[in-house]
């Protein structure tokens, strides 16, 4: 039978309130999408339910105690955090790393890389409509890996571990042996992810050209890491721009052909397994023995008076501090350039045109934390 | 913790600062007399502190470099100064233009093939006190592989910077955030409505220097001085 045209009646766009308090946007974020039928005509992200003024509280912080405040920021990914942290001040100061800190550094750093994809992957298999067994996957490397950061720092989430200059205190005996067991059991992660995911028919066809971007848009939405990665993009600040012991790792940078949300996610899941690479290639090279601060630091840092941008490549983009400073002991200004953020600018264009169950996988393709979001 | 707040008010330092006692919290129990502050005399004497310089000595960048470039792209725009910041590795060239020349000037820095500068990583408003408000930019090329700070200030009264959302996409969130923080409008912004903020927060730009955030300074830095062997500033 053929649809009986009827131009007296009239369709309307109706707007949809998703969020704030909804699982599938990971934290407080709301977004009103106006669909026309089933097609998404527009979108109003809504952020800054978490918004706690970060930047001003670390005004208040001297620097040492601004590095507990970096991992409350980005919550999933605080290493990253810290080390963006701690460079832009040592930077500024002009403070030499010890190797073996910087070994140590970066070992903990693509280790949190891995839990942080582990997450990512978790979730986004619960977006995409699988109940469950992605998260319980990902999430049994994700504790082993957390159970060694807790061993190190003593606490399962807010590290502050880095310190200016170095790292608080010497790393566990058992650290190496114990780093070695977490990359089996990530291995075993990403396989048996990898095994439920990425060849999954109904998982290819709910990620396969959606949420598209070309690299043109990319660049100019200002998207990094993953996102950026995805749509053909090889720019990767630990080879771009590299900042501690990098340039002495080999490691690849994978990259998307289409910058679909399904390229997203196996940009991420190639991403861990080059992190394993890259603590393996650490591991061997950590030395054994040495200073894990700078010799002749002061009790109270200070700076000069100066600026900086320091940024570091974190699991979801480019983790950017700027640093200004007056002289003394606190941050005259400090801006934190979210990856999250800066990610979450290019949803409208992402969204508009798909369909409304479709703007979930966008979002979940985003990998955001809303802490980072808001700051 | 360099002074113990917990300690009786008898034990506290002659010059502990007013506000700290009042706030401090009533003792649990009597707190050991080790934990009592140090007398002054048993400190060793500090050197003098040599005097630090108040602001950060600025180089000129080397010719030929994007400064340069600018310039003779757009003979018109003045840069009012041309300085190297610290990047991560190296130094990065920063320049100050006036505001109305930004536009004209980040359209330069994307198109011309010489600087090629498609990425805007980072925007930031700074507060200046008396020297005013800053917006800041911080560019980057995939393709030349170099970086820039461009910089602009504005007064309290008059702080209109032209929006370069148009230019780069990215500036869009930044812009209304700066917004939100400094109270900077953008001109020529496509939607400049609050954005980590409340909708009816117009009036109140909290990361300005103005406004402060007494009680929790009271508590941390330079405060936490006395007893910590510090003299004050």
């Amino acid at each position: 039978m053929v649809a009986e045209q009827r131009p007296d009646l009239e369709t309307i766009d109706m707007p949809i309130n998703m969020g704030p308090q909804h699982p599938s946007t990971h934290g407080v974020f709301r977004m009103v999408l106006v669909v026309s039928g089933e097609k998404v005509v527009d979108v109003t992200p809504h952020i800054g339910y978490m918004h706690r003024g970060g930047e001003k509280l670390m005004e208040t912080m001297d620097f040492r105690q601004g590095i507990g405040y970096a991992d409350r920021t980005e919550y999933l990914a605080q290493f990253s955090a810290e080390l963006g942290y701690v460079l832009a001040v040592e930077r500024l100061m002009g403070v030499e790393v010890p190797e073996r800190a910087e070994y140590i550094r970066v070992i903990l750093t693509e280790l949190n890389r891995l839990t942080s994809h582990f997450m990512f992957a978790g979730a986004f298999g619960i977006d995409s409509g699988l109940f469950g067994t992605s998260m319980m996957f990902a999430f049994r490397e994700r504790e082993f890996i957390q159970d060694l950061f807790e061993e190190i720092s003593g606490d399962r989430l807010m590290y502050a571990y880095f310190r200016v200059g170095g790292l608080a205190w010497e790393v566990t005996d058992n650290f190496v042996q114990r780093c070695h067991e977490s990359l089996k059991t990530a291995e075993r992660g990403i396989r048996d992810i990898d095994d439920l995911l990425t060849h999954n028919e109904i998982f290819m066809g709910r990620c396969q050209n959606i949420g598209a971007f070309t690299a043109q848009q990319a660049i100019a939405y200002g998207l990094s890491g993953p996102m950026l990665r995805a749509s053909g993009v090889p720019f990767d600040l630990r080879k771009d721009e590299p900042y501690s012991v990098y340039p002495r790792l080999k490691f690849d940078i994978p990259v998307g052909n289409y910058g679909d949300v399904y390229d997203r996610f196996l940009v991420r899941i190639e991403e861990m397994r080059q992190s394993v690479k890259i603590v393996e290639q650490a591991l061997e090279q950590l030395p054994p023995e040495g200073p894990i601060v700078a010799e002749k630091l002061p009790r109270r840092l200070r700076t000069p008076p100066g600026e900086v941008y320091a940024k570091v490549e974190s699991p979801r983009g480019e983790w950017g501090v700027y640093l200004i400073s007056k002289g003394g002991d606190k941050p005259y200004r400090l801006k934190m350039r979210s990856p999250s953020f800066c990610n979450l600018t290019a949803l409208r264009e992402m969204t508009i045109g798909q369909f409304l169950a479709d703007a979930v996988m966008v979002l979940g393709s985003m990998d955001i934390v809303l802490c980072d979001v808001d700051r | 913790m360099a002074q113990d707040p917990q300690s009786p008010d008898e034990q506290k330092q002659p010059d502990a600062k007013d506000a700290a006692a009042e706030t401090a919290p009533a003792a649990p129990e009597g707190a050991p007399a080790a934990k009592a502050a140090k007398p002054a005399a048993e400190r060793p004497a500090r050197p003098a502190k040599e005097a630090e310089p108040k602001t950060a000595p600025r180089e000129t960048p080397p010719p030929g470099s994007l400064n340069e470039v600018i310039a003779a792209a757009l003979p018109d725009v003045s840069i009012a100064a041309a300085y190297m910041v610290p990047a991560v590795s190296g130094e990065a060239v920063a320049i100050e233009l006036k505001r109305d020349d930004v536009p004209a000037v980040l359209q330069v820095c994307r198109d011309d093939a010489r600087l090629a500068m498609d990425y805007l990583r980072c925007l930031s408003g700074v507060d200046w006190q008396e020297e005013g408000l800053e917006v800041v930019y911080h560019l980057w090329s995939f393709e030349k592989r170099h970086e820039l700070t461009v910089k602009t200030r504005v007064t309290y009264e008059d702080a209109v910077v032209p929006s370069v959302a148009a230019i780069y996409p990215a500036a869009d969130w930044h812009e209304r955030e700066a917004r939100d923080m400094f109270g900077i409008a953008f001109s020529g912004h496509p939607n400049l409505v609050p954005l980590l903020l409340p909708d009816d927060m117009t009036d109140h730009f909290p990361l300005r220097k103005d406004i402060p955030l007494q009680e929790i300074e009271e508590w941390q830095g330079e405060n936490l001085r006395e007893g910590a062997g510090e003299g004050e500033e």
